[in-house]
């Protein structure tokens, strides 16, 4: 390796890499340029919407109410709003929103403040996280138990049928404590029968044999991961299209961990309208009326206490309801209409067919949580109606209560139904003034520790601190450039935090750097070779010095929640794009510069 | 020039005894240190923040003339149990810390509504932010933080491990573990609120921490390879000596900005700034007196690395 350097020109970069290190710059420069410029609160107005004002209509009318506008796009699809003061957001949408049809075609929004030609390249500000921006955060928990439990009832149903239908007696099928199904069989011949019959029907199911002449039997548990899967990913979309509701074009629905669900409102100010939309967990589901005392019934009351006898399974969930909404019926009493999706429809159809003149009954479940943490679910029946003629996929319900309520129940049921509960396990909310502050405290520390060693550097290093220094600017132009780059990068006030010890750590590159340099002058060589030693012997001790702090950087991001993988990710990239500019770029500093300087009585 | 270095290394010798001396000193200084800093974890324990415990943290603003008294008296007798109210940096800005009664139904349900709760003191009640954490969280994450922390260790071992031969490595870990004791033994002992952002604090520790002590050890490992008459205690003093214009400038400049972080980063950074500044502190001490001294204690010699490949040195 060092014939290899000896034999080339020392200290030569060929003009490649001068170019790859100047557009590198020019890129990130273009890319951090508009997060200088921020971003303005904006209220956007969709199509369906249906706004029948003119955009300078809209400007006089916001301006009578004290709302300064900077600027109105308007194209065929949309209508842009572009505020002066981001905390007139909310007001000006509470305004616009007697102006508009269908306020569902209002939404929050965030335009880029930065000018048109630099918007045109395609360039995004840095998104900032909750805690610079302010917002409201959930952490919801997706309650798996009650999930498992249906599943095992109507394996205990099923069984139980079995047994009946194949005259095999003494069959008792009930749930242990630890939530497996136990089933005892008073003749012990019958097992095998029993264990064709679940191997055939249930193959999720896993069957062993128990201590006391009876089987075991529990869900596979590869199954119950599938089935929580699934269930969390339904959860998410219900989510998502719940939060669509309430307008927020920023708004973040994602899944964190096993079960859980992280939800971001950044803007919002009021965590109450929100936690009515996310925090309800409501169902609807329609049940087959059977006669008092039969046998495959269960009981559940209607308000007044009175027992309905229903069907143990449902005739149809809440998953298959795709709209709804509260009318006003007939006979001037709130009901809910409800849409359901083709599957839903051709069941209730077929249903309905056969039961023409018999009564369904309307269930609406309630989840909340009880003293010792557990979910409890309420179900109330809150309609028991005969049915008419054959239902199709468009119906209507009554009794849900007055139409406040009627509109409630339809909100909730519109964005889907829940198949399990959810609860709020954490709840955040982040002023806006707070958000501001600590963007300014973030960046003043971040301004003044650049500072403070960008004056270090230059005294202390009086020959060569100037390379320091360009060096530690360029990196922190890309570390910006870098994050607004990024998809998903966050920058948050641990972040910033993360960008402030990127400053001090930068320079100890090149500070190893100049410190063999010195040494290797001091052995007496001349310049331009201790510059060549010096670059050779470093790297290796750069790396090493590094990469444990990446490795504390990547260990953090997975395990951290928002704020905290923001710090990670600042303080990994900075990592990153210091021994970019540490190493690259002042090399073709210093080659450029003193790449031919022999002289022997330097000092650095 | 020559007889510069000549003069230096004559007079490097009879020093190069005074310095491993003044070595060792500080080496037994860092370890009563630790035994100190681990009795105080022991006894006082941490001020686990929200992050770990579940509760709600409400910051507010008021006017400047209401004293904690007045806001307490009125929280205490809404929740039914002990609020503490801290002052936030200006006059009339406080956090409001409680914990949750477990009680039916979301988190956020058994969380006061502070601006009615404190409507008694006709002030205007600025909300300026709001955590509400369940207990399970809390708990989660503990475990989840204890988790990275154990795996960050792990990760870093076994780099070590492969870059270095063991007996260096062992100097740098130790360092490490002093390092991150002496931090938390800071805030058990100042009984500073640890949350999240601290442990964040402390993992990059970890990383910093290793920087020095890293540093250090790959010279001793190029000095070893050069120099294998050198008896190891020089090797260690003069790796030392070799880094040390390099170990003041990075941990000064680092500390410049981490304290910029404190002066200016606000409320929300301070105990983040304080752990940093603490860590970084220690880690340069660390690696220049635990760090060296046993690595020679265990017998580091230049027949450890003999097989190792020169080319990364010069």
């Amino acid at each position: 390796m060092r014939k290899q350097t000896n034999s080339k020109v020392l200290n030569h970069y060929a003009a490649w890499k001068y170019v790859v290190l100047v557009v590198t710059f020019i890129v990130m420069l273009l890319s951090a340029l508009p997060t200088l410029y921020g971003e303005d609160a904006a209220i956007e107005i969709g199509a369906k919407a249906k706004l029948n004002l003119t955009p300078l209509q809209l400007n006089s009318v916001l301006k009578s109410d004290d709302i300064e506008v900077k600027r109105i796009d308007h194209n065929s699809d949309k209508t842009l709003i572009v505020l002066a003061d981001d905390n007139q957001q909310s007001k000006a949408k509470a305004l616009l929103s007697s102006y508009i049809e269908d306020a569902s075609g209002l939404t929050l929004a965030l335009a880029p403040a930065a000018p048109d030609w630099l918007l045109s390249l395609g360039v995004k500000p840095i998104k900032l996280g909750l805690d610079l921006r302010g917002g409201v955060q959930f952490l919801l928990d997706v309650e798996l138990e009650p999930v498992y439990q249906l599943h095992y009832d109507a394996f205990i149903d099923s069984v139980r049928q079995f047994a009946r239908q194949q005259g095999i007696p003494g069959v008792t099928v009930h749930q242990n404590a630890d939530s497996n199904v136990a089933i005892n069989l008073a003749n012990p011949d019958y097992k095998g029968k029993v264990r064709q019959f679940i191997a055939n029907n249930y193959p999720t199911w896993q069957v062993s044999n128990s201590d006391n002449s009876g089987l075991k039997a529990d869900i596979k548990a590869d199954e119950k991961i599938k089935i929580r899967d699934l269930t969390v990913k339904q959860n998410l979309q219900i989510m998502r299209s719940r939060i669509e509701q309430l307008g927020i074009t920023e708004a973040l629905v994602q899944r964190q961990g096993e079960h859980r669900i992280r939800i971001e409102l950044p803007g919002v100010q009021d965590p109450a309208a929100a936690k009515n939309v996310i925090g309800a967990t409501a169902s609807l589901a329609f049940y087959q009326v059977k006669q008092e005392g039969s046998v495959n019934a269960q009981v559940l009351r209607e308000r007044s206490g009175n027992p309905v006898y229903v069907a143990r399974k449902p005739v149809l969930g809440g998953e298959h309801i795709v709209d709804a909404r509260a009318s006003l019926g007939e006979m001037g009493m709130p009901e809910v209409v409800i849409n359901l999706d083709r599957s839903g429809g051709k069941i209730m159809s077929d249903f309905s067919r056969d039961n023409i003149g018999k009564p369904m009954a309307t269930s609406y479940s309630e989840y909340s949580r009880d003293e010792q943490g557990k979910v409890r679910q309420t179900t109330e029946i809150i309609s028991v109606a005969t049915i008419q003629s054959q239902l199709g996929d468009r119906f209507s319900i009554t009794g849900a209560g007055d139409y406040a309520q009627a509109q409630q129940l339809a909100l909730l049921l519109r964005a889907g139904s829940m198949t399990a509960p959810v609860t709020i396990v954490e709840e955040r909310t982040i002023g806006p003034s707070l958000g501001a502050e600590n963007i300014e405290n973030g960046f003043s520390a971040l301004a003044l520790g650049m500072a403070m060693t960008l004056l270090f550097m230059g005294l202390w290093y009086r020959r060569l601190g100037w390379v320091a220094n360009v060096a530690l600017l360029a990196n922190m132009v890309i570390l910006f450039g870098l994050l607004a780059l990024i998809p998903g990068a966050v920058l948050t006030l641990p972040g910033i935090a993360g960008l402030v010890l990127t400053v001090g750590m930068a320079v100890d590159t090149n500070v190893l750097i100049f410190e063999r340099i010195k040494d290797k002058l001091q052995e007496g060589r001349g310049f331009a070779h201790a510059i060549d030693r010096g670059f050779d012997s470093a790297v290796a001790t750069i790396f090493d010095a590094n990469f444990t702090t990446m490795i504390t950087a990547v260990v953090l991001y997975s395990i951290g929640n928002g704020p905290i993988q923001g710090f990670a990710l600042t303080l990994g990239l900075g990592l990153l794009t210091s021994m970019f500019t540490g190493i690259f770029a002042s090399r073709a500093l210093i080659n450029w510069k003193y790449g031919r300087d022999f002289s022997r009585d330097v000092r650095v | 020039m020559k007889i510069n270095m000549m003069n230096g290394k004559t007079w490097d010798f009879s020093n190069m005894t005074r310095l491993t001396k003044w070595r060792y000193f500080t080496s037994f200084i860092s370890l009563t240190l630790m035994i100190l800093s681990v009795t105080i974890i022991s006894v006082k324990g941490f001020n686990w923040g929200l992050d770990f415990t579940g509760g709600v943290v409400t910051e507010i603003r008021v006017d400047r003339e209401i004293s904690a008294k007045q806001i307490e008296v009125l929280l205490a007798k809404s929740s039914q149990q002990e609020v503490s109210v801290i002052s936030a940096g200006e006059p009339g800005r406080w956090v409001l810390r409680y914990s949750q009664t477990p009680t039916s139904g979301d988190v956020s349900a058994n969380a006061l509504d502070i601006t009615q709760v404190l409507s008694p003191l006709k002030s205007e009640v600025q909300v300026l932010n709001s955590s509400i954490v369940g207990p399970q969280i809390g708990q989660e994450l503990a475990e989840q933080g204890g988790l990275a922390l154990l795996v960050a260790m792990l990760c870093i071992l076994g780099y070590l491990s492969f870059r270095f031969e063991w007996r260096l490595a062992s100097g740098a870990l130790f360092a490490l573990f002093h390092d991150v004791i002496f931090v938390l033994a800071f805030f058990s002992l100042t009984q500073m609120e640890f949350n999240l952002t601290v442990l964040a604090a402390v993992l990059a520790i970890l990383g910093y921490s290793l920087n020095d002590s890293i540093i250090i050890a790959d010279r001793i490992r190029e000095l070893l390879t050069l120099k294998p008459k050198m008896p190891i205690a020089d090797v260690c003093t003069s790796a030392v000596k070799a880094t040390f214009s390099r170990t003041m400038v990075t941990s000064g400049t680092t500390l410049m900005t981490v304290s910029a972080l404190w002066i200016m980063g606000g409320g929300a950074l301070e105990s983040f700034s304080i752990a940093m500044f603490i860590g970084i502190l220690t880690g340069t001490w660390s690696s220049i007196s635990v760090g060296t001294c046993l690595p020679e204690l265990f017998g580091v010699n230049s027949e450890h690395y003999k097989l190792v490949p020169v080319s990364d040195t010069p």
